[in-house]
């Protein structure tokens, strides 16, 4: 996959904003940098669920043990894209 | 507390995006943070299937729970099933029974690895040269009238003999529609005793007559609720909004039932759409294989139940719904801390 890191980060923003209904933002506006427990409100049951997304979507599956991690959209972006290489 | 900050994020023509800091001023945002990275993952186990009391009401005997399974006496078996809780995730063991302090080695095979609570009726004392820290939530039907006719006897005089000033147990206070203006006296008792209090509502699996709910009583009893948070803060655990929920089964325009309830066995649970729900949680029979339906009575209406885990946990699973104004979520911050004292992740 060729996907870009921008790329990959505005298709998170767009699994986040679908998965959990928000209509204030949209992935162009959703800040990469923002903390999504401490400001967006994610719980570890919808990390779950966008992980699953994930999965299907670019193929990388997240342990349940870096969910802590996985704290921006920009990290998340990061880790699918190390995943990636790491396949390569 | 009014927030500092505006309830709208609207700024002319552009809305910005609803963020936990546009909706909590600084002080609410640091106790939000205290606690939205706790990740509490709780099952809860029936440690056996005895009890040294029959109380009118109790739903493990009323649905038949205690037949379900037959308990695991191994020892080793519940150490080797602890074990394999934890590989599940589990953080938080949650103990009920029958009757926990019936099997204390079992006890101990959760309290050795896990944080741990144990619900007792009180009548036997937990050594606490065994288990210094294990929590303890006793069990209280009302005053000693109730009590009596519920339970068969008058448990707070030997539990609070037990357990006086104990720092690591409370009363889990069941109200009852029989104990309408004098809930006071019974808070007043457990803090004249040197313990703290965590209220919940009676749910009448039982059908004892006039020991279930109406509505101008759920009315009365929410008000008096209130009063006792506002009367005893440093006994009564508890939050406002908590009470709310409780009494009238509703939530953010939502009203609780078998496809809002948060607190159904995981690997058994059907329900399509799946509502939020607690992560991997499980209730386990005593034979360690049988897996119960949900937190409390298979047989409970649910439309009826009053469960006050399950609501609690109602409101911690929803806390994006929780984020339409400053007042929803810092009402969400207070149930999470509740759950959180009443568990000792974080201090009373």
């Amino acid at each position: 996959m060729n996907t870009t890191l921008d790329q990959t980060i505005l298709r998170i923003a767009e699994i986040i904003i679908n998965e959990l209904k928000l209509e204030d933002v949209t992935p162009e506006t959703f800040d990469a940098d923002l903390d999504l427990v401490d400001e967006v409100g994610i719980d570890s049951m919808d990390l779950a669920t966008i992980a699953l997304v994930i999965r299907d979507e670019f193929g990388v599956r997240i342990d349940e043990d870096d969910y802590p991690k996985l704290t921006t959209l920009r990290i998340i972006g990061g880790y699918i894209a190390g995943k990636l290489q790491g396949d390569e | 507390m009014p927030s500092l900050l505006p309830q709208t994020v609207n700024r002319g023509n552009v809305t910005r995006m609803k963020t936990v800091s546009s909706l909590l001023n600084p002080q609410w945002h640091e106790r939000y943070k205290r606690i939205s990275k706790l990740n509490i993952r709780s099952s809860i186990y029936d440690v056996t299937d005895r009890c040294n009391l029959r109380c009118k009401g109790c739903f493990f005997f009323s649905s038949d729970e205690h037949k379900a399974a037959s308990e695991e006496k191994d020892v080793a078996k519940w150490h080797a099933f602890v074990e394999s809780e934890m590989a599940r995730g589990v953080n938080l063991a949650i103990l009920i029974g029958g009757e926990p302090t019936l099997c204390m080695d079992r006890i101990e095979a959760f309290y050795t690895r896990l944080p741990t609570f144990c619900a007792t009726n009180g009548i036997i004392k937990v050594d606490r040269d065994r288990f210094p820290d294990l929590m303890v939530g006793i069990s209280l039907w009302g005053d000693r009238e109730d009590e009596i006719l519920l339970r068969g006897k008058d448990t707070f005089a030997i539990s609070s003999a037990n357990y006086a000033g104990d720092p690591n147990a409370y009363y889990l206070y069941t109200i009852t529609p029989k104990q309408l203006g004098k809930i006071e006296n019974n808070i007043r008792r457990i803090k004249d005793v040197g313990l703290k209090v965590h209220m919940q509502l009676l749910s009448n699996d039982e059908g004892v007559d006039g020991f279930s709910w109406q509505p101008d009583e759920l009315v009365a009893v929410r008000a008096e609720m209130d009063q006792m948070l506002d009367s005893y803060p440093e006994t009564v655990i508890s939050s406002k909004y908590y009470h709310q929920v409780i009494t009238t089964g509703t939530m953010c325009g939502r009203t609780f039932g078998w496809m809002e309830c948060p607190s159904v066995t995981d690997p058994i649970d059907k329900r399509n759409p799946r509502p939020k729900r607690l992560t991997n949680f499980i209730r386990w029979a005593s034979d360690l294989k049988t897996m119960h339906r949900c937190c409390t009575s298979e047989t409970r209406d649910c439309s009826t139940c009053k469960d006050g885990a399950a609501h609690m946990s109602w409101v911690m699973v929803n806390k994006r719904a929780h984020m339409q104004s400053s007042q929803d979520l810092q009402n969400w911050v207070e149930v999470y801390e509740m759950f959180a004292k009443l568990y000792r992740f974080i201090p009373w």
